[in-house]
């Protein structure tokens, strides 16, 4: 089984978020970078594929700075087979920009599934994958988080509001990876060691302006200091009657 | 009380383990193994691998290193001397190096609850062409250029136990991942890996788990037991600029307590402010963090830090006890202990850094020189002894040998001595002053003072702990060996000692919040012992 | 002037309230565009509740029919809008950021070749173009776009926009699509099973700590969800969680999850650093707790000082009545 996972190097989700001096982009000084949350779910997911099927590669694409190149090396590390970095200066807000970089690459490949995860956790864009899929007139399913692939058709549950959905689909097929599919795996001594003589291309990539023009980024409001509604269980009532009529939540 | 009574021993049952020992997944085979990504670890294989690149030889290093990340575990003040440095790359100027600026000026102040009375700086702290720096910085370009060089980097990797096979250090077994509270496999279970070299090096950095281990099993003893100080440390983005590296002494310290404080320029708006405080205490209810967070507010600080922002926190100890501290011999069959684990610090000058890397870089010589001959053996590897001892590493230590000694009887006491000692080039007194390990220091019980934080200038331990970037799962097993029956009086004794709110008394009874632990080891210096967790466990400092 | 197409969701023939939403904000950007609202359903047959979107802002109400739309079909579903928003000539094109729509959205954006703007919190016109915010890092950012593509697509983030009613009705058609069958299809909808509510999706979360003194004093908070009537669910302090007294899985904060229900109440919870990055982003936020200084005070909407064994039983009893 040939797999493909696509994955994004974000900032630690534990940053502190301070806006660089252009007031539209996240200073990146002392940031630490890590592997997307959600990508390694997908990972994980084409790993055990890969192993169970006993046969196939695991690819992992990325787009982003040359420094995502240690990102791919975590995956290869997990334990996928090659890389591939579709090197740009920069990622443009608009995710179909990124889609199309990555169709591109992944077109001809002759992959079974391409894998992401279903969001990642910077922009928390929740498109790219099924932008994939449209372009390249696969069939797709997002925030995967229960998978069985079985003679080229595979059966996803998806949650939705209230409920699970239970989707049937065709391989070759784009799916996104949600939290509960499975338990990612943290690299190995010996897979750590391996990673750095796996291959890793690196392929200089220009992408187009797109259509999403970032105006500023702001810190969000403070939260207003409230109010103390009363003392003992007699402030109950009045509490409630805030909750209803001016805070309307009830 | 005397916290000693109440420590449990070294659990050498689990930190030595005869090399074949059952429970390891994996096996992996290196040339040397360096336990500890730390200035010290780091150094050494960079140095191993320049020799080696230089001699046409290929050497398998490996670091294995606790943290998820490089410079995670990492603290220190810090002014570094860059002698080390320039050694290890002596075609790169000091403007390449990872320091955050040079010094300029210097004050010494002596505190008083209200006033700051400027004092002359004394010899020892004089720091003028030295810099400024962060050690998470040091150790990520460190990493960086050691693995520029083929070094292989196992960061989120613990070393649990010692693999030993005869008096011969064979490697070292990491520790398990992914347990349950009850030690129970989960899903993301990881077995313990055994890795083994013809030489191991320890670089644990203070009061080091294995390092330990070793000398206890060797019976290997230094003429006096190590004694440590905690120091507890912030980075806070400011408003008003500081010029200057600060130093204080005195207030909040009683003047029984050895101590003092420390005010760097990170940048024209970052500062890093700690306190330092000698483990050997009396007063069983002094609690370093609630001193520190005092500290704050008198207005010599204050007024750097109002208006300002505290974006980050951390806690380490330091090995204070200097030249009569350190172990007779620091290597052995198979094995060499660097830096921190083996008590290189220089305490009157507070500075450790530069003496890590260099007793790094000599021990690679040892190695590269013994592996090359095919002789990994304690006479061999005892060159590394050698060349720390007629180092200026040793000198210096030997210079200041009594001088924090001396602070055991009082800052009064301690400061004229010091003082008596510096101009005579530390051959006033000549006799070594004897000190005991800080456990057997009997505590007596203070009064307290309540601490109340206000969440602006001052903080809780629990938000301190949220402030290291402390993610430890919170459903690991308990990595704290804690006596047997621990008194109410000694629990509270923990509770105070722990910068991280660790320990707690709930009920008379102590109550362990193991995953809030940041690794800075007082615990082991007083308490319950510490042991080797899940790995990326721990804090995530990031300009400490 | 360009027109609105706000795309609505169905489920079982209903429709799902949060198209009223999609709507207001549809309007809310047709006024500014000085254009119409279209509001579009796509089912098998009538979406019960469809009429009622004229009061929200909707000129008009088109049910696109197709006997394979009684559940969610990706790609015909995808088909068909991106069909209407090409030969509608919209000016922007909205979605709700539910599970349906951030499927949806980038599909019909991937076909259209435009730009989508997901999970906004604001949608305004400036320089007559459609400008959002939405948040980015966590929550801890806010972004501002702007989106020069027509149509602009741009999803809605739930429970943002407060539908606001107009006296107004609009004209309702229904339309038989023709569309090839998917390759994707929705078998079964498997409802969760009750009391199951993640705190992290649940609108309501009740939150104790170690005020809550005992574990099994958690009944208390426990009852108090139960009044809610299914839509709340209970989360726990690391303090306890660490204690063992509650899941991990219930764990609201830094190491635990992070959440912003509509409604958070935190009881006898203090308010560490760690707590509050992980509710912070809450709609209302109630504290309830006997240390007037306790710093969740600081972040609380409102705050009820006192001893929670009285306070809870009592709001207990005042949200069944006003339930009742």
């Amino acid at each position: 089984m040939n797999i493909a996972v696509c994955i994004k190097r974000v900032p630690d989700s534990e940053t502190r978020v301070k806006i660089a001096s252009d007031g539209k982009s996240l200073d990146e000084a002392g940031v630490k970078f890590i592997l997307n949350p959600y990508d390694e779910f997908a990972v994980e997911e084409a790993l055990r594929r890969r192993e169970h099927a006993g046969a196939g590669a695991v690819v992992i694409v990325a787009l982003g700075p040359p420094a995502a190149q240690e990102t791919i090396r975590t995956a290869l590390a997990m334990g996928a087979d090659r890389g591939v970095l579709l090197q740009v200066e920069r990622i443009p807000p608009d995710g179909l920009e990124v889609a199309r970089a990555l169709a591109a690459e992944l077109r001809d490949g002759g992959y079974d599934l391409i894998l992401f995860g279903k969001l990642a956790i910077d922009d928390a864009n929740h498109q790219v994958g099924p932008m994939v899929a449209e372009l390249l007139g696969w069939p797709c399913v997002s925030t995967v988080a229960h998978l069985e692939l079985e003679q080229g058709r595979g059966i996803a549950e998806r949650e939705i509001e209230g409920g699970v959905e239970v989707v049937a689909f065709p391989l070759p097929a784009v799916l996104t990876t949600d939290k509960g599919l499975n338990e990612p795996r943290y690299p190995a001594l010996k897979g750590i060691m391996a990673a750095k003589k796996k291959p890793l291309e690196v392929k200089p990539t220009t992408l187009g302006p797109g259509g999403l023009e970032i105006l500023a980024l702001t810190p969000p409001p403070e939260r207003q200091e409230g109010r103390i509604v009363g003392e003992g269980p007699g402030a109950v009532v009045e509490l409630v009657r805030l909750l209803r009529e001016e805070a309307k939540v009830l | 009380m005397i916290p000693a009574t109440h420590q449990p021993p070294l659990p050498l049952d689990r930190l030595l383990l005869q090399d074949g020992t059952p429970g390891a997944a994996d096996r992996m085979e290196l040339d040397v193994l360096i336990v500890g990504a730390g200035p010290a670890g780091l150094a050494c294989a960079i140095a191993l691998a320049q020799l080696a690149e230089r001699g046409g030889a290929a050497l398998n290093i490996g670091v294995l290193e606790k943290a998820a990340a490089l410079g995670e575990h990492s603290l220190s003040g810090a002014v570094v001397h860059p002698r080390a440095l320039r050694d290890l790359f002596p075609d790169l100027t000091d403007a390449d190096f990872p320091f955050r600026g040079a010094v300029t000026h210097e004050r010494v102040r002596l505190l008083t609850a209200r006033r700051a009375i400027p004092l002359p700086t004394p010899p020892t702290m004089r720091n003028a062409g030295y810099y400024v720096a962060s050690l998470c910085e040091i150790v990520r370009w460190l990493g960086a250029k050691a693995e520029g060089l083929g070094v292989n980097l196992f960061t989120g990797f613990p070393a649990a136990g010692l693999l030993v096979e005869g008096q011969r250090v064979r490697g070292v077994r990491t520790a398990a991942g992914g347990l349950d509270r009850d030690g129970r496999p989960l899903g993301t279970y990881m077995a313990p890996n055994d890795l083994v070299a013809p030489v191991t090096v320890l670089a644990e950095g203070t009061r080091g788990l294995l390092a330990q281990a070793y000398f206890a099993w060797q019976g290997v003893r230094a003429v006096n037991p190590q004694i440590f100080a905690l120091g507890v440390k912030e980075i806070w983005e400011t408003t008003h600029p500081l010029d200057a590296v600060v130093h204080t002494l005195g207030w909040p310290l009683p003047p029984s307590v050895f101590g003092g404080s420390f005010l760097y320029p990170l940048a024209p708006n970052l500062v890093a402010l700690g306190l330092v405080v000698g483990l050997d205490y009396d007063d069983a209810a002094l609690d370093v963090h609630a001193v520190f967070q005092g500290m704050k507010r008198h207005p010599f600080f204050r007024r750097y830090l109002e208006g300002g922002e505290m974006v980050e926190w951390g806690a380490k100890t330091i090995p204070e006890g200097g030249y009569y501290s350190v172990p007779a011999r620091r290597s052995g069959d198979g094995v060499a202990i660097l830096g921190d684990a083996a008590g290189f610090v220089d305490v009157p000058s507070l500075k450790g850094i530069h003496y890590a890397m260099q007793s790094g870089m000599f021990a690679a010589r040892a190695i590269f020189a013994a592996l090359r001959d095919g002789d990994p053996s304690a006479a061999r590897l005892a060159e590394y002894d050698r060349l720390v001892n007629e180092s200026f590493i040793m000198q210096d230590l030997y210079r200041t040998r009594n001088m924090r000694l001396a602070f055991t009887r009082g800052l009064a006491r301690g400061g004229l001595a010091a003082g008596v000692m510096t101009l005579t080039g530390g051959r006033f007194p000549g006799r070594r002053i004897a000190v005991s390990p800080d456990a057997a220091i009997p505590r007596h019980p203070g009064p307290g003072a309540p601490f109340v934080p206000d969440g602006k200038l001052t903080f809780s331990k629990v938000d301190a702990v949220f402030k290291s970037g402390n993610t430890t799962r919170d459903t690991i097993p308990t990595h704290l060996v804690v006596g047997g029956d621990v008194p109410a009086e000694v629990a509270e004794f923990y509770a105070r000692m722990c910068p991280a709110g660790v320990y707690e008394v709930a009920a008379g009874q102590l109550r362990v919040n193991a995953p809030n632990c940041i690794d800075c080891k007082a615990t082991d210096i007083l308490g319950p012992r510490w042991t080797a967790r899940e790995g990326g466990s721990g804090p995530r400092y990031h300009r400490m | 002037m360009s027109d609105v197409l706000a795309v609505v969701e169905q489920r079982a023939g209903v429709l799902r309230p949060v198209s009223q939403e999609v709507v207001t904000g549809a309007r809310r950007l047709g006024d500014a565009l000085a254009g119409r609202v279209d509001a579009l359903a796509l089912a098998a047959g009538g979406v019960r509740g469809a009429e009622q979107l004229g009061v929200f802002g909707a000129d008009r109400v088109t049910t696109l029919t197709n006997p394979g739309f009684a559940a969610y079909a990706p790609e015909g579903y995808a088909q068909a809008v991106a069909e209407r928003a090409r030969t509608g000539g919209y000016g922007a094109v909205l979605f709700a950021a539910t599970a349906l729509g951030k499927d949806l959205a980038p599909r019909v954006a991937a076909r259209l070749g435009r730009p989508l703007a997901p999970d906004v919190t604001d949608i305004v016109v400036e320089g007559g173009a459609v400008t959002v915010v939405r948040p980015v890092y966590a929550g801890k950012a806010l972004l501002r776009l702007r989106l020069n593509a027509s149509p602009a697509l741009v999803s809605l983030r739930p429970n943002v926009f407060t539908p606001a009613e107009r006296p107004k009705a609009g004209v309702m058609e229904t339309t038989a699509v023709d569309v090839p069958a998917g390759r994707v299809v929705v078998q079964q909808i498997k409802a969760a099973a009750v009391g199951a509510l993640d705190v992290a999706e649940a609108p309501i979360v009740i939150s104790g700590g170690r005020g809550l003194k005992d574990p099994a004093n958690f009944k208390l908070l426990e009852e108090l969800a139960a009044a809610f009537g299914g839509t709340a669910a209970v989360g726990a302090s690391r303090a306890v969680v660490d204690a063992g007294w509650r899941p991990h899985a219930d764990q609201v904060g830094q190491t635990g999850k992070t959440v912003s229900p509509t409604l958070y109440i935190a009881v006898g919870i203090s308010g560490a650093i760690q707590h509050l990055a992980g509710m912070r982003t809450s709609k209302v936020i109630v504290a309830i707790n006997k240390d007037r200084d306790a710093p969740i005070f600081k972040v609380a909407d409102y705050g009820v000082v006192g001893d929670l064994f009285q306070i809870v039983p009592h709001l207990t009893a005042e949200i069944k009545k006003f339930r009742a």
